[in-house]
């Protein structure tokens, strides 16, 4: 009895890893298909019966991509982007969360309420009035534009102030005989204690902002001010069946951020799965 | 110290984000509502009220309602094509099999790209003559250009993009159910469905409705994939175009913000319809955790 029951757990196992790989296949071969796609030369890229090997790898396409539209600047603006779209969140929305989180002050529960409020709002209601003040400002086609928005976030505020809230307060208190001040309890007792939500928030942000679509393409069109996604949108209408430029393209624009994941898997695992909780 | 100059460090801790927030984020949703009842000539510099006048054309415009149906036919397809293979995955994941490491990387990857480049190289494989798809399934069909299978092309990568973060979602709530019940059904003789049936499903039930809401409020804002996979010149964007999609085209090719405005506040109210949802359900399910 026991041994046939073995023997049927074996072959389940064996199964799911059949039906686990199978997928797996599925799951990449769009990744596969674009590597393949842009060392391709554009006649054996949309050559009928499908080529599915190059027969000499063709590098040009890459130079093609970067040299004929202004990658250079994708990339700058992208990554500048990013980076303020992640240190000034992350500083900014940690005092803020440690604030409402352990202070009473009057006002707390309503002023949090409104920096909250917010979250419930999808993104493209703000856009409209977003570009009427950055016009007013003067900054349309520009890359401060891009990030200046999102310099404080409620989400990130609201996230924190969860992890605050769930830190003993013993601590806390030793430093507050000892004659601290918030700011400088904050900062030295209770920053340090969640560093694992703050590298969470600095991997959603990257993320959310090198991936983000829409509000680039909204708010820039001069081919020096676009990111890599609404530049890509651009060489999709330059080249629009050059397939071994566009996947060049969509390759150097993804490869940051999955070298990235490759190397800070865990990391990244954990900070998008606890963004999904924002609701 | 005392309680007076705590609150003012408090003010001075809160500033930046609760100024940020109200300038760039609150401010812009309030003016988004008033926007919908103007109508604003010269870009924006001379505004008049009229009242429910872009409602009124609103509700009167074909496209408008046939945009909803869109979106609203894209959540149906999507949710629960997502759900049931992220389950289904999650599911064989959990069954302590080796090499879970590996097969979460793979899963998660397509989360971790950018959809702009994810939309582009699925028009390559959904391209109709020398596309893969239609090389390895045999199919004549030309996936993203016929208006019979546009939506079906655009839930397709939607679910590939989703599979991967919902399948952890999924099975981390797998892991917190007590293997003491699983343990009991099989001194009981109770089969592999039957366990699933009885004890996995009516425990993961919190999760599945806080991850179905959160992929239904995504749904309802799919934009990216449409602009990159479907693009504005395909004669099968009318049966695909959603309302986010409706409101860029309204706003910032044909320069009307203010009907940009009322389609986009439709949107909003369908968002707080869904978040006051979860919210109501939520609480009823506290006694569970």
């Amino acid at each position: 009895m026991e041994n046939r029951r073995q023997a049927a757990d074996r072959s389940y196992n064996w199964i799911i890893h059949v039906v686990l790989i199978a997928a797996s296949i599925v799951m990449i071969i769009p990744f596969g298909w674009m590597i393949l796609t842009s060392f391709k030369t554009v006649t054996e890229a949309t050559q009928i019966p499908v080529k599915i090997f190059p027969s000499h790898p063709d590098f040009s396409s890459y130079a093609k991509a970067f040299e004929k539209t202004d990658f250079k600047h994708y990339y700058l603006n992208t990554a500048f982007t990013a980076l303020m779209k992640t240190v000034f969140p992350v500083l900014f929305s940690s005092m803020a969360a440690y604030a409402f989180a352990r202070i009473r002050f009057p006002g707390r529960t309503l002023l949090f309420f409104v920096i909250i409020s917010v979250m419930m709002v999808p993104n493209p209601v703000f856009y409209t009035p977003q570009y009427l003040l950055m016009s007013k400002w003067g900054l349309v086609n520009s890359v401060t534009a891009l990030w200046i928005c999102a310099l404080v976030s409620p989400f990130a505020t609201f996230m924190l102030r969860q992890f605050f809230l769930g830190i003993s307060k013993e601590l806390e208190e030793a430093a507050i005989l000892d004659g601290c001040n918030p700011f400088q309890t904050f900062r030295h007792i209770m920053l340090p204690l969640v560093k694992s939500a703050l590298v969470a928030i600095v991997i959603i942000q990257l993320l959310w902002s090198w991936n983000e679509l829409q509000w680039p393409l909204i708010i820039n069109s001069s081919p020096d001010k676009l990111t890599l996604s609404s530049g890509l949108a651009t060489l999709v209408s330059m080249f629009s069946t050059n397939y071994p430029i566009l996947m060049a393209g969509a390759l150097m624009a993804v490869i940051p951020m999955i070298v990235l994941f490759f190397i800070f898997q865990k990391k990244f695992i954990e900070g998008v799965a606890f963004s999904a909780h924002k609701g | 110290m005392n309680s007076r100059s705590r609150y003012v460090w408090a003010y001075i801790m809160i500033a930046p984000t609760l100024l940020g927030t109200v300038l760039f984020w609150s401010w812009p949703a309030v003016y988004s509502i008033y926007l919908s009842f103007l109508k604003s000539e010269d870009f924006g510099m001379v505004n008049h009220w009229v009242g429910l006048a872009n409602y009124e054309k609103l509700f009167k415009d074909k496209e408008f309602w046939k945009n909803l149906r869109n979106t609203l036919y894209y959540m149906i397809l999507f949710v629960p094509l997502t759900l049931v293979f992220s389950t289904f995955f999650a599911v064989l994941l959990n069954a302590k099999i080796r090499g879970l490491s590996a097969y979460r990387v793979i899963f998660f990857l397509p989360q971790v790209t950018m959809p702009a480049a994810a939309a582009m190289v699925w028009v390559v494989l959904f391209a109709h003559d020398y596309g893969l798809i239609n090389y390895v399934l045999g199919t004549d069909v030309a996936w993203i250009s016929d208006t019979r299978f546009a939506m079906f092309a655009l839930v397709i990568v939607g679910v590939w993009g989703a599979i991967g973060l919902n399948m952890l979602l999924i099975l981390a709530g797998l892991q917190g159910i007590p293997k003491a019940l699983y343990e009991a059904a099989e001194i009981d003789g109770a089969v592999r469905f039957r366990k699933f049936r009885y004890i996995t499903l009516p425990l993961l039930t919190p999760t599945l409705f806080f991850t179905t809401i959160v992929l239904m409020i995504g749904a309802t804002q799919v934009f990216d994939s449409i602009y990159l996979l479907i693009g504005k010149t395909n004669v099968a964007l009318p049966e695909v175009r959603s309302l986010v999609y409706a409101y860029y085209q309204n706003s910032f090719v044909y320069y009307d913000q203010n009907y940009g405005a009322a389609i986009v506040d439709m949107l909003l109210v369908i968002n707080l319809i869904l978040t006051g949802l979860q919210f109501a359900f939520q609480k009823k399910w506290v006694t569970y955790d």
